[in-house]
């Protein structure tokens, strides 16, 4: 039995970045996914009736994305150094998920509706959450390195996916922000995990 | 500015700073800022009374919040924020995260901090809907909104709450580890206005184990004198 065995549907989703910090940490894992189809049937069966899990050997089972994410961040040292500096990363990260009910919104508007969703999100709150981020991550040397402290934590992965997502329905959409633009290729190069997108499914 | 402390909440909580270790003269300062409101806010200072640590306590009102955002100083324009240190740290599970891991409360290991997470994180999804419910902008989807909450979102995150609490000590002590965590005071936390949110409908009454839990930690002597110190508001 593997140490870690990760449960998703077979899209990026929530369970991305979790894949990402295992291969960030050179940590094999058992990725597992879920057809859509098999879903309704399996729900019930789960602890905690959603997905992503994470099956740790020993018998835990832990749910909720960012938890795992956190939990495997601190795992294998890309957490952040001080309770500070992690902090400062779930901030981030916390920043980011608020977006995510206007995007599933998007996701499920009708077609009426959704350039009414998509001109919010893209005019308005991106626009202020990427602006606060530009803002906030050159406090940190002056937005040269990582969000936080000296070097890559999750709160990048949890960065790049969601801006690598964004880019995919606007490719303009970091425009104006030339330090996350930087960050993003930054992450991108990062060799471990550019060899993970090179690979990946 | 309100400091929303009254002259008897600020002599219980000298009285039981008094009594702590006195050396620990280089604690950091804390300034927590919100609304005057329990919200967003109250996970942390439920910490904050149960670890006895001093803080400065400030709460912003309405017709002040405009100006106050408009200064600059709130990393996402919102509150609430911790200031500590010169330090400003926003959104409001990561700053009581923060405070746990000062304090520890937050687990004593990785693994127990990820359920801790993992157990605020789904109590974040039905405060989620509970809040669909309250800010809902007309009468229909208020409806629809309290509708998923008692079909849906309730009786699954709370059934999955009640096992995960059975699967330590038999449920009949914390919800992780040996001690109280800020997965408790979260809980209790949100409970306080899911249950005067839901009064009626008494969703708590089909999980035992979580009722009591919400008992166990309001008997707790610190929570209990926080409780009964801290300013009324309606959420």
């Amino acid at each position: 039995m593997p140490k870690y065995k990760l449960i998703y549907f077979d899209i990026k989703g929530r369970a991305e970045p979790i894949r990402m910090g295992f291969a960030l940490a050179g940590q094999e894992f058992e990725d597992v996914r879920i057809k859509k189809e098999q879903w309704p049937e399996l729900k019930p069966k789960m602890p905690h009736q959603a997905l992503p899990v994470l099956e740790i050997e020993g018998g835990v089972v832990l749910s909720q994305s960012f938890a795992i994410g956190r939990y495997i961040a601190n795992e294998f040292g890309f957490a952040g150094k001080t309770n500070l500096e992690k902090a400062q990363a779930d901030m981030f990260c916390d920043a980011l998920n608020d977006l995510t009910p206007k995007l599933t919104e998007l996701f499920h508007a009708s077609d009426e509706k959704k350039a009414e969703v998509r001109k919010e999100l893209f005019e308005k709150l991106l626009p202020a959450a990427f602006t606060n981020m530009e803002r906030l991550f050159s406090k940190n040397k002056d937005g040269t390195g990582f969000l936080v402290g000296d070097g890559i934590t999750w709160a990048d992965i949890m960065f790049y996916n969601f801006a690598d997502g964004m880019e995919q329905i606007e490719p303009d959409v970091l425009k104006n922000f030339p330090k996350l633009q930087g960050l993003l290729e930054r992450v991108r190069n990062n060799p471990k995990i550019k060899e993970y997108i090179k690979n990946r499914k | 500015m309100s400091q929303g402390i009254s002259p008897l909440a600020d002599a219980l909580v000298s009285c039981s700073n008094a009594r702590r270790d006195t050396s620990r003269s280089a604690m950091p300062t804390y300034k927590l800022t919100y609304f005057d409101l329990r919200g967003r806010a109250e996970p942390s200072r439920l910490l904050f009374a149960v670890a006895g640590v001093e803080y400065e306590d400030v709460r912003i009102q309405r017709e002040q919040w405009p100006n106050e955002k408009a200064s600059g100083k709130y990393p996402f324009g919102q509150m609430p924020v911790l200031e500590v240190d010169g330090q400003v740290i926003a959104q409001s599970i990561a700053i009581a995260r923060y405070l746990a891991n000062e304090f520890g409360l937050a687990g004593k290991t990785n693994l127990e901090k990820a359920k801790v997470d993992m157990i605020v994180d789904a109590i974040g999804d039905v405060s989620k809907g509970l809040g669909e419910m309250w800010f809902a902008n007309d009468e229909a989807k208020k409806a629809e909104a309290k509708e998923k909450c008692l079909t849906k979102t309730i009786p699954t995150t709370f059934t999955g709450l009640e096992k995960i609490l059975m699967t330590n000590n038999g449920g009949d002590g914390f919800f992780v580890g040996d001690s109280l965590t800020m997965a408790d005071l979260i809980f209790l936390a949100h409970t306080d206005y899911h249950v005067d949110q839901l009064k009626e409908e008494n969703t708590m009454a089909a999980f035992p184990k979580l009722t009591a839990l919400r008992e166990r930690i309001l008997a707790q002597p610190s929570v209990k004198q926080w409780v009964e110190a801290r300013p009324k508001t309606k959420i």
